[in-house]
């Protein structure tokens, strides 16, 4: 959330002038530090520590053996390696292309859920209630649930089919059929997350510009294009930052329902360091692969901050 | 949004705590990581009494009647003073893999002896995850077991897995059909094909043949089998080069693809492991099936299974034109010895008592399994027990190309691309020019090439 705000922030926050700062804050500041240094160190351990150290990993000639990692000299090698797999391009490819496409989705699916919920007087917790409830769900369960109804020869989906004349396919046995019916399973998930945050953002967007719209006689279609939705940005922002970094790590869908197949078609960047680091134990090209993964999320995340961004600063000033 | 979460700049002492946490943290995993660093086993001396724990999967029964149990039990009636503890290992050979290989190379000494793959030996050699036994035992050892094996779990000149219990391919059929339709057991494969076609004509058999075609290892070994029985190999004899672009690949994908096409196998065959292969079959609505050892005692469970006393199981067919009968997949599970054991006196004790007659006259009397101890798996007693193992003695045996550390690598572009073919994303002849050019990459880095 500060990420977000931070434009906002800087501009209107009126902060302290340096010279104004006195002892006692300044004493104030150091016991904090102090209380929440144990905690501090702890994720300097357990996150900055591992990140660190994948990132050393994948410049590194990587020999595991009996007795731990070596890091044999700096190499590039396993860049190398990465760039020369076409199962490699191909997983960028594929997981850019899946988050794009159901982060779209959701976000459309979202907006409009959290649309309808917000006129919603009577009922409005109950449905979100229900709403919740895929949310909730682990994402291993969901896939497992998915995998049933996707399954080749007693499936659900394949029952209903059958019963309109429309045969009896084998959703995940072909690509296209697995690409789309994971992002199913995932949009079916995670789309209820993305309507809470928006009906959070409505439910705060303050009311006399409405009746100013009201006044002016804006239709319901314009005042939606014209007030809500730049007012929402920034909580569509933020649902999408979200999202962004979630549907990047995709692992559970594809190891529990294609293993990455058929072929390697539903290999995403999460699965492919998987199968590098722990099947492979090649722990050079798969701490790059996580490397490349990271760079690749950050990068998406700066980019959809930068298209907010303007919009944010906007609506302060 | 919520303005209490604005950033603060860093000042100059919080810098340099926060900097001293990183130290701190880098400090602590320095010392984590020199600690690992115990090395190979230095008790490898005579006591003759201690604990030590024994990592493995399920492998039959429960309770009271766990083979695992079983086998402790007659371990420990034999020496009162070994104790042997288990750990119970997931059933999920990856997720296996993946956990002792960062336990040992944790240095941890826990589990002392553990049940791997067969297809692990050069990867654990490789990265010494795995003591080589050949250095602690006499070669009066390793000649009691079946033909093959132990080659299968040698790497670089020393033996790395003193195998446990073997399994591999078998042709399961449903013989109240073949005898109802007058029809022989497939000897070839284009025979089962037709035969299967004929089932399904009459309407007596949903699907002729039901088999593992997803995209994972189990592919690989179905794989295998029709590449072998085509003349075909993965690689050349020093692995290190990939052979898989040849015309005996070409015509063992392009079978196994028209098994779908023709209408013989299902569709859905392409998303099939073990379980739903099995599950069509035992449920009546498969003629054929090609499984490993346990479908028998499944299929004729009658809480499992709708064709008790139906199935009949026989070597699997092969390519008209070649030889009865075609190849078997080898399969099954080696015992391997932590090196930072702390008792490899004890582990070697109870791995030793593991391959001797006691022990595997338990795993194949009483749970069907495949015995690796060539006298036990020859002798009457066992041949006549039980109608699968009666005919591994006729079977044809090929190992999976694990000759290699990159073998998981080499697996994965063989299932990746066959599983494209019979999804009909590729053709035979690309996917196999593309399956070699991973298979080369895979091999051509010692430290292990390809993705």
């Amino acid at each position: 959330m500060a990420a977000i705000s931070t434009t906002a922030e800087r501009t209107t926050a009126a902060a302290p002038p340096r010279g104004r700062r006195d002892a006692n804050t300044k004493k104030l500041a150091r016991i904090g530090w102090g209380f929440s240094a144990p905690a501090l160190l702890v994720i300097a351990a357990v996150t900055i520590f591992p990140i660190v150290y994948s990132v050393i990993m994948s410049v590194s000639n990587v020999q595991l053996s009996g007795n731990g990692f070596a890091l044999n000299g700096i190499t590039g090698g396993n860049y190398s390696v990465l760039v020369h797999a076409a199962v490699w391009r191909y997983a960028v490819i594929f997981t850019i292309v899946y988050t794009l496409i159901t982060v779209i989705v959701e976000l459309v699916i979202g907006t409009c859920i959290a649309l309808v919920l917000e006129r919603l007087t009577a009922g409005r917790g109950w449905l979100m209630a229900l709403l919740l409830i895929p949310w909730s769900m682990i994402t291993v369960i969901n896939a497992e649930l998915y995998g049933y109804i996707y399954n080749g020869t007693y499936g659900v989906y394949q029952y209903l089919t059958g019963l309109v004349g429309l045969g009896h396919p084998v959703i995940l046995g072909t690509p296209t059929g697995a690409i789309a019916g994971m992002m199913v399973a995932d949009i079916w998930k995670t789309t209820p997350f993305v309507a809470i945050i928006v009906l959070a953002g409505l439910v705060m967007l303050p009311g006399d510009v409405y009746e100013a719209a009201e006044m002016d006689g804006a239709s319901g279609w314009t005042t939606f294009w014209r007030i809500t939705l730049p007012l929402l940005r920034p909580t569509i922002a933020l649902a999408v930052m979200f999202r962004v970094l979630q549907a990047f790590g995709l692992f559970d869908l594809p190891y529990v329902l294609t293993g990455g197949g058929p072929g390697y078609s539903t290999n995403s960047l999460a699965i492919l360091g998987y199968f590098a680091m722990f099947k492979n134990l090649d722990f050079g090209p798969g701490a790059a692969v996580a490397t490349s993964t990271a760079a690749l999320v950050l990068l998406g995340c700066l980019a959809s901050l930068r298209v907010f961004r303007v919009q944010v600063g906007k609506e302060n000033a | 949004m919520s303005r209490r979460f604005a950033p603060r700049r860093l000042s100059g002492p919080t810098l340099r705590l926060a900097a001293l946490a990183g130290a701190g943290a880098l400090a602590i995993a320095a010392c984590s990581s020199s600690s690992a660093s115990g090395n190979s086993p230095t008790n490898t001396g005579s006591s003759t009494s201690g604990t030590i724990v024994w990592w493995a999967s399920p492998i039959a029964g429960s309770g009271p009647t766990d083979t695992r149990t079983v086998l402790i039990n007659a371990f420990e009636k034999q020496y009162p003073k070994i104790h042997v503890k288990l750990e119970n290992a997931s059933t999920n050979t990856d997720t296996n893999r993946a956990t002792l290989a960062t336990q040992i190379s944790g240095g941890s000494s826990t589990p002392d002896v553990f049940m791997g793959d067969v297809i692990w030996p050069a990867q654990f050699g490789a990265h010494q995850l795995a003591v080589p036994l050949s250095k602690y035992l006499p070669k009066s050892f390793f000649a009691q077991f079946a033909p093959g094996l132990v080659q299968g779990a040698t790497y670089k000149g020393q033996v790395y897995g003193s195998p446990l219990f073997e399994d591999q391919g078998f042709l399961y059929y449903r013989k109240d059909l073949l005898a109802k339709d007058h029809l022989p057991v497939p000897k070839t494969w284009e025979q089962l094909m037709s035969e299967a076609k004929t089932m399904q004509k009459k309407g007596q058999v949903k699907y002729g043949f039901v088999w593992e075609g997803d995209s994972y290892e189990g592919l690989t070994c179905d794989f295998m089998e029709y590449l072998t029985d085509a003349g075909g190999t993965v690689t050349n004899p020093g692995f290190t080069k990939g052979t898989l672009n040849s015309p005996a690949a070409i015509k063992a994908v392009t079978f196994m693809r028209k098994l779908i096409t023709s209408g013989v196998s299902p569709s859905a065959v392409t998303t099939f492991q073990e379980p739903q292969a099995m599950d069509a079959f035992a449920s009546g609505q498969a003629a054929f099936l090609r499984n490993w050892d346990y479908a028998y005692s499944y299929a004729n469970t009658p809480s499992t299974s709708k064709v008790v006393g139906k199935v009949g199981v026989a070597p699997l067919p092969t390519f008209a034109g070649q030889s009865y009968p075609g190849y078997s997949n080898i399969g099954g599970w080696n015992m391997y010895i932590n090196p930072h054991s702390k008792h490899l006196s004890l582990d070697l004790t109870f791995i030793k008592w593991l391959a001797s007659p006691a022990a595997q006259r338990i795993l194949a009397l009483k749970y069907s399994e495949i015995p690796t101890n060539e006298s036990v798996r020859t002798s009457p007693a066992v041949i006549k027990s039980n109608a699968v193992l009666a005919i591994v003695p006729q079977t044809r045996l090929v190992p999976r190309p694990a000759g290699t550390p990159n073998y998981p690598a080499v697996s994965t572009a063989i299932y990746q691309n066959v599983n494209a073919v019979l999804a009909g994303s590729a053709s035979p002849s690309s996917a196999m020019s593309s399956a070699n050019s991973q298979v080369n990459s895979a091999l051509s880095s010692s430290s292990g090439g390809g993705l």
